[in-house]
């Protein structure tokens, strides 16, 4: 039961990117096609899981003195692996992403989970935590590179849905298109939750 | 045992884990990197000299030059690579250059960081396909020779001053109408 | 030369702004940006890192990483620990020198090692093969543009207070489309100067 609410966390109630609005980088800038999103999103859980799980087993071993640069270590090394890897055999994706891959090291979600959950829980509930951050923050941003794709091009995953009469709104793709979509959307679960609220609270 | 010597061998474990596995995965996929990068660099070559089956790497002065080879060994043309400043970043082109008849056999665009729907439209057919057959000789202006894309100047004239700047120093090493 | 620097750091303070345009350093841009005071401090002490980190990433990589063909894989740790030991000196540094300094910025100091700007430009620098001077060129550019945006962004906020925003656009919402206005604005710089 605790391990199915540590899951589902971060799937809305502590979503990363619409309510802590961490990990933003990444969410901006490599969300100009729906697949984009679901790489990012799953390289990232990859890195958010196996750092969890590690700090979690060595929360006893490691002196809290130094353990900054322990996860640090822990982050950076999950992360470069996640890098050749992509580089080896997804080499067109990897090059659309450029340099986020390698700044997943510095992603906030990482290091705050790893040092504000994972090292004080059960390996079990940090293994749930990073899982459910992980998928939350891959629907986001997943949703937010098709809205972006939809509207800058006129496709999802590479294949045409809107009809030949419509014109692409390029500025979707461009950098202003990723701050006022992900603020809409910041905007629009705000309504959502206080809707839920309003309900919960008549019933 | 005392704090200060358990922080330290923390760390150097934790550092020596870190360094074996990195290694390790390093040895796993860096053929496969090196792969990719070949195939991507020769599929590229291949399709800016057409009929070519086969390349060859060679040095000349200090260019590198790709010789695409059809299946019975007969010469197609060559093919380099150039660099052009572009409105957000460098352009990477590769050039297939047919030395006998002083034309390009076509062009092919390896990087970019252009405005998706505007400048990235250089890696469109209707703007790359019309390098395929211009003379040495041409002036490779955007808007006058060089139809540019609309809206996107910058990248079509980075293009096309990246081409008339490279094909310059390459005519002085394969002249036009020698062999190669 | 001087040409080729000036292009660099108007490159990234304008054209190319590390905030608005390449995405990096979100965090602190929204989350530091309430207050002008507090904004250009920040902008201050992460453009102080990032041209100390600029130089430290170029001989990692020209005089460490490349000679001994580590750069594939040991790139990342490398700069990350570099970058986290930057930061603490300088913090130990500061205290030490100057208190007053210290206590203007030195609170910024922990916030920016996890700032991927100060990562992102010691990634750019191997990646565009940069020598020493155009690599302090880089840091130096991605720091005041970060300032710049900052800055900006803390001014608008300062103002927006006296106005009413829509409930649910309240926080982060408002200032991701005011950010959105601004990167617009940017736009507007694009082909100022040839890049690459």
């Amino acid at each position: 039961m605790q391990l199915m609410k540590d899951f589902v966390n971060g799937l809305w109630n502590e979503n990363p990117i619409f309510k802590m609005v961490i990990g933003i980088c990444s969410a901006l800038a490599v969300t100009t096609a729906a697949s984009n999103g679901i790489a990012m999103g799953m390289a990232l859980t990859f890195v958010l899981t196996c750092s969890s799980i590690l700090v979690s087993i060595l929360r006893n071993v490691i002196p809290s003195t130094v353990r900054i640069p322990c996860y640090i270590i822990v982050v950076a090394t999950f992360t470069t692996v996640v890098d050749l890897f992509m580089k080896a055999y997804f080499p067109a994706l990897y090059e659309v992403m450029g340099i986020f891959i390698p700044l997943i090291v510095v992603n906030c979600i990482v290091l705050a989970r790893a040092e504000a959950f994972a090292s004080k829980v059960s390996v079990a509930r940090a293994t749930a935590d990073a899982l459910g951050m992980g998928l939350g923050y891959t629907w986001a941003i997943t949703l937010i590179s098709m809205i972006r794709e939809l509207m800058g091009e006129g496709t999802l995953f590479g294949y045409q849905v809107m009809g030949e009469s419509f014109t692409p709104w390029v500025s979707a793709i461009l950098p202003p298109g990723a701050f006022i979509v992900m603020g809409i959307l910041v905007g629009l679960i705000n309504i959502i939750n206080r809707e839920i609220a309003k309900r919960t609270q008549s019933h | 045992m005392n704090q200060y010597a358990r922080m330290i061998i923390v760390l150097v474990i934790i550092s020596m884990a870190s360094g074996a596995v990195l290694a390790l995965s390093y040895e796993a996929t860096n053929p496969k990197i090196q792969e990719q990068a070949r195939q991507k660099l020769e599929q590229s070559v291949l399709v800016v000299i057409p009929g070519a089956t086969l390349m060859e790497e060679v040095q000349k002065d200090d260019m590198t030059f790709y010789i695409g080879l059809d299946d019975e060994g007969n010469k197609k043309g060559i093919a380099f690579k150039t660099t052009g400043s572009g409105f957000n970043g460098p352009i990477e082109i590769m050039v297939g250059y047919d030395p006998k008849e002083g034309t390009l056999l076509g062009i092919e665009i390896l990087s970019m960081t252009e405005t998706p729907g505007l400048g990235a439209k250089i890696q469109e057919e209707p703007f790359k396909g019309q390098f395929k057959g211009k003379s040495v000789e041409d002036e490779f202006i955007a808007k006058q020779d060089v139809e540019a894309i609309s809206g996107a100047t910058i990248s079509s004239t980075a293009v096309a001053d990246a081409i008339k700047t490279s094909l310059a120093k390459v005519v002085e090493i394969y002249p036009v109408g020698g062999d190669f | 030369m001087a040409k080729e620097l000036f292009f660099i750091i108007i490159g990234s303070v304008f054209v190319n702004n590390f905030v608005l345009s390449r995405f990096l350093g979100q965090c602190p841009f929204l989350g530091v940006s309430s207050k002008t005071e507090t904004a250009i401090g920040m902008g201050m002490a992460t453009t102080f890192v990032l041209t100390m980190t600029a130089v430290a990433a170029y001989f990692i990589q020209n005089y460490v990483l490349a000679p001994y063909g580590l750069d594939a894989f040991l790139q990342i740790v490398s700069f990350i620990l570099v970058i986290a030991s930057l930061v603490q000196l300088v913090e130990m540094v500061i205290l030490k020198v100057s208190p007053t300094l210290y206590n203007a910025f030195g609170i910024f100091l922990p916030l920016i090692t996890t700032n991927c700007i100060v990562m992102g430009a010691a990634l750019l620098i191997p990646m565009y093969n940069y020598n020493l001077i155009k690599s302090i060129a880089l840091g130096l550019g991605a720091g005041l543009g970060f300032t710049l945006a900052l800055a900006l962004m803390s001014g608008i906020r300062e103002e927006m207070e006296f106005h009413d925003v829509p409930e649910a656009l309240k926080g982060p919402a408002i200032v991701f489309i005011t950010a959105g206005l601004l990167s617009m604005i940017f736009l507007g710089f694009t082909g100022l100067v040839p890049l690459g």
